[in-house]
């Protein structure tokens, strides 16, 4: 019976090793079920250890364990090995191509000039500046008389109006949102203006339709010197924190002292080029301290208050910071030009 | 303003280079747009004698010249024909590079040594064009440079300047900025008129009629004048600032305007009635044909320099043809005179007329130039034009201008700047500018000198103190201020969400002119009563389809998607936020509000490869219900009543909460998509902000426990009349008033609405999925099915459905 036991092990174990390891799944099965199967050589071996004596049946029952142990491993080695070699054979026929595109939604863009003046707007937020609003359809008086801009004032022809009636314009700069937050509220005052403004011009640099943003500060003591460190601050921001800055005396009549601030051409680096025309040079905003005569319009006392405005075009930094060279392309939602930014 | 700095150099030393020049004068606010070298590329090009002019031994075509230009004799090739022996010429020598880009070398042509070129007035970029080589005149100075003898040796600066500096619209007011800046002294020409005969009383009188408009005019009498072309220096001077010699009288007149700021006329004295000046207002009816050859007619708002019996020039801002200088004139009265800046602009806006007279008279003259301006043209027309300056000068002046005195505070200038610059450093500033100052107790007191009528109160003198010390020399520093809390408009808000929300959905975002045609109204077939025929009418747009303010985003938007669409882009998704405008009658500012818009066309989810599906009326509700979602809006309902006339009937709904619009979308109309050449599934979206404002839940969304036990999910497909829309089943089960049904409905989906195969024609099956979900316990399946029943039963009673089976 000893013998019997190690031959059928040994028999199986050989079998299974003819096999080899490409062996189909159904041959294993079949091999294994003609030792462990009901009508197996195995099976019908251990049937047969009840007619042995009952002196040798514990030692051949744990032979006949054993030899069904050794059986059973080496069959689920090689079913696993042959499951695994399957599963490998499975995953490489499951293949994509990566280069096809994902399934995005496609997403839409926020238009470049809402995000120059979000980004502007953002800035200022950070510096402590809160949002107005004031309309496009403006009274002559907010938009030119308060700012101490009265009719047949040369400075009037610089900014050609759109009028709707007599007394009413279109605005032609965001200033007098200035006149109508400084009517309604008293210092301390840091307000920043963006909106939408008119002017009777329409070039490569200029569109009948732009877009500005208007800042100011009303304080007991607010210097020219604060006016030129928000600025700086700003403007670092916007562009390059290195960014150099010249502020040059001009000509607003709502401001005096006045000023016209350039950052330095951060295309040629200050050599010369088409953006700066050459002179290192570019223009960006226009500023200065409130104009006593603002005050006096406002209803406040020029000798108890000091401020500072400024006022820039959004078109014009935007066309700065994506190199955009016809601002007409703004206001044409070309889809082409919009997926850009 | 182009400066020549030759010629302000006559009336202060400038000693630093051109580019510290022109920077110190850009930061003291005279802008130097452009910096021209006139001299650029002449630099090796002399005045030289030609000495002999043979044929070229083997060129038909060219000259063997000898040529002497104060050293030794140079042989030059040349290939023109209008040269002889004796001729003064342009020489440019070997090394020399032209102002065209020629370079000349010692070279042969045709096997003969040429030293040089002799240049013509193309090449020297004197004339556009030229025949020949340009020939001197015979006292041009042989060896000299060719630049310094046409007086090209010399910059320009083109100025543009800020309108309250009219004071520095002339050379010796570019001078006078050009001395306070570097501290130089100013030159002292000394002109002294030769006058003689007859004083100028007997032959002329001056009337001022109307003081107010002129408070000063100087009439001066040259008789005898050789009208004639100027001297080269004169006219060589006038094209360098741009204006092109006519006379020597009115090269004359021009001269001193550009050199002095006073704009100058000069009148036939035999052309005036009477031969005598009245400055008065036009009257009625009253026309003047001006030196440009129109016939204006005149208004009695218009200030007139008149003789006798009539107008002759339109003052202050051009003369009149019939009293024009010509070559017949011979004796001249010369008008110097100040006229107020108000009138002067009132008239020149009026006529649309424009002159360097009337750009200086409008932006304010100084009335202290008047006689000094006529003497000084007086001098030069005796000089040029051979004229007798009769003796003395008529001037009327009968109220002197007087400009104010200002009380400066030094310390309330360094407050405003934020420095610290002691009271007599200001005062020094001042001084320099030409300021007459005198240090009372803490403060400075300013006379303003008669050329800055720009200077008016203290803030004035504080930017003169600020630009010449320097902006540059302000420190910056960053102002001291308390926290406050950051508010913004709530649309802003409103706008910020729905761009998040329609870029996520694929929409870009456009921003359309807010001013559009009139015509659109018609266009989109808006009935007369419409509100949106409201538009706010500009009176004088650009064009006639920029010439309303919108009233709504629809045509801008529209416009867009066509222009887009023809650039073929197949597939159009466009998001825009802002203003439209309603007219609220004369007088009134109109009514402005915020309003969202969309459009699209094409592909019903672009950015999917596969198959795809055509955009319908769900892509453009999408967007639209999560905004609503987003804002917190409960119970908004989608209609078909009430639709703006250009969407199509089926196709669209207005959105409505509480009694309150919120605005409306859906497909385009396929007439009025016709008519505008678009696409017939175009779909549109057009909101109200105010009104989703006003619809948005305030506040916080109140928080709601997870759910502790399982739902249970049935789904019911019930088979209903095609007219049957899902809204109403959803609304019949939401009318079921059971009190533990209420509690455990949480949630209904309609997933699949079938039409076809075993489902009768003119009906449709709707597949309905409702979760129970109770917070006590878990359901039972008895419980569920209940439910399940109490629903079929209500829609089978209320609407006709029956389960589909």
């Amino acid at each position: 019976m000893i013998e019997a036991l190690n031959a059928i092990r040994d028999e199986a174990l050989r079998r299974l090793a003819e096999l080899g390891a490409d062996a189909p799944e159904a041959e294993i099965r079949d091999l294994r079920a003609r030792y462990l199967g009901r009508e197996g050589s195995l099976s019908v071996a251990m049937r047969g250890m009840g007619k042995l004596p009952a002196s040798e049946r514990p030692e051949i029952g744990r032979l006949a364990n054993e030899v069904k142990g050794a059986i059973e491993e080496a069959f689920e080695t090689a079913q696993g090995a042959l499951a695994a070699r399957e599963r490998a054979q499975s995953l490489a026929s499951e293949r994509v191509d990566v280069t096809l595109p994902g399934r995005t939604p496609a997403i839409g863009r926020v238009h470049p000039l809402t995000q120059t003046a979000e980004r502007a707007t953002e800035i200022f937020v950070g510096l402590g500046f809160s949002v107005a609003e004031g309309p496009d359809v403006e009274t002559d008086y907010n938009n030119f008389e308060a700012l101490n801009i009265p009719r047949d004032h040369p400075a009037r022809e610089l900014q050609d109006t759109f009028y709707v009636a007599d007394d009413i314009v279109l605005r032609t700069h965001t200033s007098p949102v200035q006149i109508r937050t400084m009517k309604q509220r008293k210092p301390p005052l840091r307000v920043i203006a963006p909106g939408t403004v008119y002017r009777r011009d329409d070039d490569v640099t200029h569109s009948p339709m732009f877009l500005q943003i208007e800042g100011f500060m009303v304080d007991e003591k607010v210097t020219f010197g604060d006016l030129k460190g928000v600025l700086t601050a700003f403007l670092q921001e916007m562009f390059d924190k290195g960014t150099r800055l010249r502020f040059r005396p001009s000509y607003f009549p709502f401001v005096e002292p006045g000023a016209e601030v350039d950052i330095e051409c951060f295309l040629c680096r200050a050599k010369g080029c088409r953006v700066c025309k050459g002179t290192a040079w570019i223009e960006i905003l226009g500023a200065g301290m409130i104009h006593p005569e603002v005050f006096r319009a406002v209803g406040y006392d020029p000798a108890a208050c000091s401020g500072f405005a400024f006022g820039m075009g959004i078109e014009r930094i935007a066309m700065l910071r994506y190199g955009v060279n016809d601002i007409r392309h703004f206001y044409e939602n070309d889809q082409n030009f919009l997926e850009q930014f | 303003m182009r400066v020549s700095l030759e010629w302000l150099r006559e009336y202060v030393p400038i000693n630093q280079p051109t580019p510290a020049l022109a920077e110190a004068l850009i930061n003291a606010g005279l802008e130097v747009g452009a910096i021209e070298d006139l001299g650029a590329g002449m630099e090796s090009v002399v005045v030289a004698e030609l000495l002999s002019v043979a044929p070229h031994p083997s060129a038909d075509r060219l000259s063997l010249c000898e040529v002497q230009a104060g050293g030794e004799t140079r042989r030059v090739v040349c290939g023109a024909r209008n040269m002889k022996a004796g001729d003064r010429v342009a020489l440019a020598v070997p090394g020399a590079r032209l102002p065209n880009g020629l370079e000349i070398r010692k070279s042969k042509i045709r096997g003969e040594t040429s030293e040089g070129m002799l240049c013509s007035e193309q090449e020297l970029k004197l004339a556009e064009k030229s025949a020949g080589i340009l020939i001197l005149p015979p006292d041009a100075p042989v060896g000299s440079p060719l630049a310094g003898y046409l007086g090209r040796d010399d910059v320009i600066f083109d100025i543009e300047l800020t309108p309250n500096r009219a004071d520095c619209l002339s050379h010796l007011g570019v001078a006078r900025e050009v001395a306070a800046l570097t501290g130089a002294a100013l030159t002292v020409q000394d002109r002294t008129v030769p006058e003689a005969g007859e004083a100028v009383g007997a032959m002329t009188s001056v009337t001022i009629e109307d003081a107010g408009r002129c408070p000063r005019y100087a009439a001066r009498v040259i008789r005898g004048v050789k009208v004639g072309p100027s001297p080269r220096w004169l006219a060589s001077r006038l094209e360098k600032v741009g204006v092109r010699p006519i006379n020597n009288v009115v090269d004359v007149t021009n001269y001193v305007l550009f050199e002095l700021g006073q704009p100058l006329h000069a009148f036939d004295l035999a052309a005036l009635a009477e031969g005598r000046i009245v400055v008065r207002c036009a009257r009625e009816g009253e026309s003047l044909v001006t030196l440009d050859g129109v016939e204006r007619k005149l208004t009695a708002d218009d200030l007139v320099i008149a003789d006798a019996n009539r107008p002759v020039a339109l003052a202050g801002v051009m003369g009149g043809e019939a009293t024009e200088v010509t070559a017949g004139t011979a004796d001249i009265l010369l008008e110097s005179a100040y006229f107020a800046p108000l009138g002067i602009r009132r008239t020149a806006k009026r006529q649309g007329l424009k002159s360097e007279a009337s750009h200086r008279f409008e932006r304010g003259c100084d009335p202290e130039m008047v006689v000094r301006a006529s003497d000084r043209a007086a001098g030069l027309l005796a000089e040029l034009a051979a004229g007798q300056v009769a003796s003395g000068v008529l001037d009327v002046y009968p109220s002197p201008v007087r400009r104010p005195e200002i009380r400066l505070r030094p310390e309330r200038a360094n407050a405003l700047l934020g420095i610290d610059l002691p009271g007599d450093a200001m005062a020094e500033i001042l001084r320099r500018l030409g300021i007459a100052v005198e240090i009372q107790g803490a403060e400075i007191v300013a006379r303003v000198p008669s050329w800055r009528p720009d200077l008016a109160i203290e803030a004035d003198l504080v930017e003169e103190i600020a630009r010449l010390h320097g902006y540059d020399r302000i420190p910056t520093t960053l102002p001291r201020a308390p926290i406050q809390s950051p508010e913004a408009p709530p649309e802003r808000r409103l706008e910020q969400t729905a761009r998040e929300l329609f870029t996520g959905f694929g929409f870009h975002e456009a921003i359309t002119y807010r001013f559009v045609s009139p015509g659109w109204a018609d266009r989109l077939g808006l009935t007369v009563d419409d509100p949106r025929r409201r538009n706010v009418r500009l009176r004088n747009p650009m064009r006639e389809d920029q010439a309303a303010m919108r009233t709504s985003l629809i045509p801008g938007l529209l416009t867009a998607a066509l222009a887009n669409l023809r650039r073929d882009q197949t597939d159009v998704r466009l998001f825009e936020a802002g203003k439209v405008f309603f007219d609220s009658g004369e007088g009134n500012l109109p009514e402005e509000r915020v309003a969202l818009g969309a459009v699209l066309a094409g592909e019903g989810r672009p950015g999917f490869w596969g198959k795809g599906r055509a955009a319908d009326f769900y892509d453009a509700k999408g967007p639209v219900e999560a905004l609503l979602d987003r804002l917190a809006i409960r119970g908004a309902r989608f209609q078909t009543e009430g639709l703006s006339p250009y969407l199509h009937p089926g196709l669209s709904a207005s959105l409505r909460w509480e009694k309150e619009r919120l605005g409306e979308l859906g497909m385009l109309h396929p007439e009025v998509a016709a008519a505008l050449e678009l696409p017939d599934t175009l779909f549109l979206v057009d909101l109200d902000a105010p009104a989703l404002l006003r619809a948005a839940a305030a506040g916080f969304p109140a928080f709601i426990p997870p759910p502790r036990f399982p739902a249970a999910r049935r789904d019911l497909a019930v088979v209903v009349d095609e007219s049957i829309e899902s809204g109403e089943l959803l609304e019949q089960i939401g009318l079921i008033s059971e009190k533990e049904f209420r509690e455990a409905l949480r949630q209904i989906e309609v997933f699949d609405v079938y039409r076809g195969e075993g489902i009768p024609a003119g009906k449709k099956s709707v597949a309905l999925r409702l979760s129970y979900r109770s917070d006590e316990r878990t359901l039972t399946d008895a419980e569920v099915n209940v439910f399940q029943e109490r629903v079929l039963t209500r829609l089978a009673k209320e609407l006709g459905a029956a389960l589909r089976t």
